[in-house]
């Protein structure tokens, strides 16, 4: 089963039902694969709306593994551009946000303005009088599309719509953004990266995995047990479901847990509940407002780079076969400034280098990528639940919180998009 | 103005911190604190930044210092399972007085970081400290504690250990 540069990957082999096969996490020309035909032709969260408030405004992310420059300009249009100059490479932006009315490079001059469109270049006789500014801007991206201030991209020109990407999934996006009583999320607190010595997909199999959760992280549930019960249990007693949303998405759905309002919150003081109901109220009414405090903010990854993860949101990145850095930040919700200021600590006690949970994860991954290098030991077992789980009225699969539904709709996902060539 | 005497107390006491954070010595280490603590690592380099709107590596108070131990203790926090091989270097030493007459004390630190917990990689970590230390029944104990790493604002491996 060794593969090489010049065979064609046979990913209808590599990923079946119940299996996959290690040199999905091994083989660096699988990884240059997966860049091509998920990270540079599919959909790929880049950022948030909010992170880029003002024209003029920028941050530079990693699509796959090239910089990219998303910028608001003087219109209020957002545009995503190669952080590449036209003239010889160099990187225009080296710095990972800020404001500013042109891109300069630092080599010979050349200017962009906010579109990426070339403004000047010094000493422009050594071109001749056929040289056309127009054909030298910074590259743009072709394809960025936002849904409720999430901003994806494509650097493939054609492909599928961001609505037919995110599909019915697109509600996941609804349920976090509904729990500000303005209908709008914040991504103003700055991110932390995280770097796992492991391949990335590590990161969105393990987010919707329900099984690892009472033993990874059985250091936290000792110390503090109580808010994490939903977690652990006999097996017939636990309620959360995982659900398959299509298109690689994926939820653990932990609302059937759930026993009162705010335990997604683990719990608020009685004095923020009341200000926080006060507002949703104003906006939503009562009903709805009591079913978005019971229900909480969604825990599920959006294919292939997107995890809501209940009130942070994290990107993957990845970095080469055996290395990737998830980044992270508090999801604030608008309206809400002393919610916010609790969440800030909640996210820098669950997530994160230093934090009570992540790094767990962590080195769970990076012994995982030990272990899959192991030869004569080829498949990861993937069949968990495929005995109990089953589709329910609204045509989505469910499984019982700790089998293996989620890892399956990935793989199943994944195999089509490497298969066929395309996000 | 800090006395020959003081320096040395304060020089002494972020030697041992230094040694029982690099021992793992958990319990010991707790110990050190006072009651109205900040255990903070922020994730810029910015001196400027406010905690309260940006995220941190980590901002604990005493009772999160507290869930921290635990953690190391309960034998389950597999990221120092077992616990990393380290030696940190201190050097740079400044020590101030504030107007409440304690020790406000910045110092650089390099640490050797040998995480054996799944790959054997060793990590360097490099930063500078802000201690603030007043004495409690003739002991030098810490109120505050800031590391401002030099690569705060990049990715970083598993910091789980006591930085």
């Amino acid at each position: 089963m060794q593969q090489t540069a010049i065979d064609p990957i046979r990913y209808d082999t590599l990923v079946q039902n119940e299996r996959v096969h290690r040199s999905l996490y091994t083989d660096p020309h699988i990884f240059t694969d997966e860049l091509e035909k998920i990270f540079y032709h599919g959909w790929v969260f880049i950022g948030h709306d909010s992170e880029i408030p003002q024209p003029g405004d920028f941050i530079t992310r990693q699509v796959g593994t090239q910089s990219v420059i998303l910028v608001r300009g003087t219109d209020n249009s957002i545009s995503a551009l190669l952080n590449r100059c036209a003239h010889r490479g160099t990187t225009v932006c080296p710095a990972e946000r800020g404001h500013t009315r042109t891109f300069t490079c630092p080599y010979h001059g050349w200017s962009y303005d906010l579109t990426g469109a070339l403004q000047g270049v010094p000493y422009p006789a050594g071109y001749g009088e056929s040289f056309d500014k127009k054909e030298y801007g910074l590259t743009r991206v072709p394809r960025l599309e936002s849904y409720r201030g999430f901003v994806f991209v494509s650097l493939s020109p054609s492909g599928i719509s961001l609505a037919d990407h995110l599909g019915t999934a697109a509600q996941l996006i609804d349920r976090a953004c509904d729990l500000s009583p303005e209908g709008e999320i914040e991504l103003g607190a700055g991110w932390i990266k995280h770097r796992y010595p492991s391949n990335w997909k590590m990161l969105p199999e393990n987010d919707t995995d329900g099984y690892h959760l009472g033993f990874v992280h059985r250091s936290i549930l000792k110390a503090v047990g109580s808010q994490y019960r939903r977690f652990v249990g006999e097996e017939k007693s636990i309620k959360s479901v995982l659900r398959d949303w299509g298109q690689g998405h994926t939820e653990i759905d932990f609302v059937p847990a759930y026993q009162q309002p705010f335990e997604w919150f683990g719990g608020v003081s009685e004095g923020l509940a009341a200000s926080y109901l006060a507002a949703m109220e104003r906006s939503y009414g009562k009903e709805k407002t009591q079913r978005r405090v019971f229900d909480g903010p969604p825990h599920a990854f959006i294919f292939p780079n997107l995890f809501l993860a209940e009130m942070n949101i994290a990107i993957m990145q990845p970095v080469s076969v055996d290395e990737c850095v998830q980044w992270h930040t508090p999801m604030f919700l608008k309206g809400v400034p002393e919610f916010n200021k609790r969440l800030l600590r909640q996210s820098e006690a669950a997530m994160g280098p230093g934090s009570f949970l992540l790094p767990e994860d962590v080195t769970i991954a990076s012994r995982n990528q030990v272990g899959l290098v192991t030869r004569n030991a080829e498949w990861l077992e993937l069949s968990r639940g495929l005995n109990r789980e089953y589709v329910d009225s609204q045509q989505q699969r469910v499984g019982h919180m700790t089998d293996e539904t989620t890892n399956r709709a990935f793989w199943l996902h994944y195999r089509s998009v490497m298969q066929n060539g395309r996000a | 103005m800090v006395s020959d005497a003081e320096y040395r107390a304060v020089e002494t006491f972020l030697y041992k911190e230094a040694r029982y954070a690099d021992e793992a010595r958990y319990a010991d280490w707790e110990a050190l604190w006072t009651d109205d603590v900040v255990y903070w690592v922020p994730a810029t380099t910015d001196p400027g930044v406010d905690p309260n709107t940006h995220i941190s590596h980590i901002y604990d108070n005493r009772q999160r210092i507290a869930t921290r131990i635990k953690l190391l203790q309960s034998g389950h926090r597999y990221s120092q399972e077992p616990a990393s091989s380290m030696r940190r270097l201190i050097s740079n030493i400044e020590v101030e007085k504030n107007e409440r007459d304690e020790f406000v004390v910045g110092s650089n630190f390099l640490l050797v970081e040998l995480s054996i917990q799944a790959k054997h990689e060793t990590h360097m970590w490099a930063g500078r400290t802000t201690h603030t230390l007043r004495w409690v029944d003739g002991e030098l104990r810490m109120s505050r504690k800031k590391i401002v790493l030099v690569n705060a604002a990049e990715p970083l491996p598993n910091m789980s250990f006591l930085i």
